[in-house]
């Protein structure tokens, strides 16, 4: 009984002091996440059962090949390989050959030939490997007269920091798939298989979300931004972007693709405030929408104008100097998130792998590239560290091999 | 026993501040961000003459390539100047024709030292006695389309303005309908503790 009094206060002050440091933390909280943003959104989740993740294919044979026009899967890896000095056209041939078999089996739910762990090839969840054959390629087949002439090193840019860790390669793996293990099992078979000709020059790993996570959405970089809103839409737009109508067979339905590697530095981003950064990209960070919209795919007017007469989307904007109107100058960009260790004091070592792909670099990648190396404020945050370009030749019928029109 | 069931004035003190706090931090720390130092005209000038060129001096060294200037009348119209000169920390722009009798926007855009960009604008006004009015306004056409690949950026494309702001702060920082709610959330909540101090004392 004597103690029960000041028990009974001294709870009743502890809930007093909870409900005031539990309103001012709520409150705090309402006031960071109004800032600039409507109620979440919600999508409508399409469930998709984990076995259909894991036993969905996308085809390997066809005209074109996997992995460009291909809903982006959850997980990639993209290896590039230096050829060795007597890897010559003939070699390359049987290469590819093996390559491709392995390729067609592993996309289609079926352990490559002589795998020595069959059972991590029967879930392929859409797994696509896509080839690309750099300028050293071309060298080496001794066929640089049928190189596509915008497949060739990129001019220097200022912004740029390039690391011979990241740069180059004769011949790319592109290999992705909604299942991690399925995609380390790919790469492994691939470079193993690839050992007589070549040795690995770089490896980069990257992510999006999980498949059926976010369907239909357009995907989130490390900064929180929607990247990839202005690719060109499915059907003509896309075939006018992506694919070389004409010419000859190796040529035809054959398209490029530019990997770079650009780091984030997430420790100066995270000092700048929701207003800042929506400045520095042009758009909303919530919806995506340009400065001037509401909604994702809003055509940004560059023109509007707001306080005092400055345009609402500043000419420096990541959105005004990547813009572009034309079908035949978008860039098709599937990039996939990296996230390395971070440093002892927690300094992240994140970033993006940047892939684009276009029928030609010269005409669509590189005019966008200069006008934001030229000026683009996200600059301050990013920094090339990587790059290299590939041509991405046609696909295959079944029984053939990925570069048997070029070689054959 | 008695200093045990007391209520304490400084700790409840301590809570509101410590919430109140909470509610007024900002959401990004403020580093050493570029601002305007000085302008000529001066903020808020009463001009006999009309200036022929704008000049804004800022605490830090300026990009030419992220330094917009732009110059509009009462009606929020552009008025046509040459693109900014650069020069250490200041930038100028030269007017056009003569500025009529009037009030004047100048509105910049720069970006600091550390990329973050910073934004404002301020007003003057020309009253020269020898000097003509202001035109009543009229809806100026838009120039023509500029280059898509190329967006405008040179002043002289005119269209229709939205309501002049006059915050010389850098544009970041809590939207004013969440302080507003914060602050009401953060009264209710005061309110609620006194409540039950109060009771608690009458219990004692």
């Amino acid at each position: 009984m004597t103690g029960s009094g000041p028990r009974a206060v001294s709870r009743r002050g502890l809930l007093a002091g909870g409900v005031l440091a539990a309103g001012g933390a709520l409150g705090a909280t309402v006031a960071v996440t109004a800032v600039g943003s409507d109620a979440p959104s919600t999508h409508p989740t399409e469930m998709t059962p984990a076995a259909e993740i894991g036993l969905a294919v996308e085809p390997f044979h066809g005209t074109r090949q996997a992995g460009v026009a291909t809903e982006p899967q959850a997980y990639a890896a993209f290896v590039a390989l230096a050829l060795r000095p007597e890897t010559d056209r003939e070699a390359l041939g049987r290469m590819l050959r093996l390559l491709s078999d392995d390729a067609a089996r592993l996309t289609q739910g079926h352990p490559a030939l002589a795998d020595t762990e069959p059972e991590l090839g029967l879930l392929p969840a859409r797994l696509t490997v896509t080839f690309g054959f750099g300028p050293g390629f071309y060298q080496a087949a001794n066929l640089d007269g049928r190189r596509p002439p915008s497949v060739a090193a990129l001019p220097a840019f200022r912004i740029d920091r390039l690391s011979p860790r990241w740069s180059g390669g004769d011949l790319l793996l592109q290999i992705c798939a909604d299942d991690p293990l399925t995609v380390a099992h790919a790469q492994r078979v691939l470079v193993k298989d690839s050992r007589p000709f070549a040795t690995v020059a770089w490896v980069q790993q990257g992510f999006r979300r999980a498949a059926g996570a976010e369907p239909g959405r357009t995907q989130r970089n490390l900064f929180g931004q929607l990247d990839g809103t202005a690719n060109p839409k499915p059907g003509a737009p896309l075939e006018t972007a992506v694919w070389a109508p004409d010419g000859p067979a190796w040529l035809r339905d054959s398209t490029t693709l530019v990997v770079r590697r650009i780091s984030m530095n997430l420790e100066t981003w995270d000092l700048l405030g929701r207003t800042d950064r929506e400045l520095s990209v042009g758009r909303r960070l919530d919806t995506g929408a340009p400065l001037t919209g509401t909604d994702e795919n809003d055509e940004p007017d560059f023109k509007a104008l707001g306080s005092g007469g400055l345009t609402v989307i500043p000419d420096f904007s990541h959105l005004t100097r990547s813009h572009v109107t034309e079908d035949r100058l978008r860039i098709l960009r599937r990039p996939y998130n990296y996230d390395g260790v971070p440093s002892a004091d927690g300094t992240a070592d994140s970033g993006l792998i940047f892939a684009s792909y276009q029928a030609d670099i010269t005409r669509q990648f590189l005019p966008i590239q200069r006008r934001l190396a030229e000026r683009d404020l996200l600059n301050e945050w990013t920094t090339p560290i990587g790059s290299a370009v590939f041509a991405i030749p046609p696909g295959c019928p079944e029984g053939g091999w990925i570069g048997q029109q070029l070689l054959g | 026993m008695r200093t045990n069931t007391r209520p304490r004035p400084a700790g409840f003190l301590a809570a509101v501040l410590a919430a109140a706090a909470l509610l007024l931090v900002p959401a990004s720390p403020a580093a050493a961000h570029n601002s305007l130092k000085a302008t000529t005209p001066a903020k808020n000038a009463e001009l006999d003459t009309a200036p022929t060129e704008i000049t804004l001096e800022f605490l830090q060294k300026l990009d030419p390539a992220f330094t917009t200037i732009v110059l509009s009348d009462a009606a929020e119209q552009k008025v046509p100047t040459g693109e900014p000169e650069v020069t250490g920390a200041k930038g100028t722009i030269s007017i056009d024709g003569t500025l009529a009798n009037g009030t004047y926007t100048v509105a910049y855009r720069v970006v600091s030292a550390d990329g973050h960009p910073v934004q404002g604008s301020y007003a003057f006004t020309v009253a020269d006695p020898a000097g003509a009015e202001a035109p009543a306004p009229t809806p100026a056409e838009s120039s023509p389309e500029a280059e898509p690949t190329t967006p405008p950026t040179e002043p002289g494309s005119v269209s229709p303005a939205a309501a002049a702001t006059d915050d010389d702060g850098d544009g970041g920082g809590i939207g004013a309908p969440a302080v507003v709610g914060g602050g009401v959330l953060l009264v209710l909540v005061v309110a609620g503790g006194l409540v039950l101090l109060r009771r608690r004392r009458s219990t004692t």
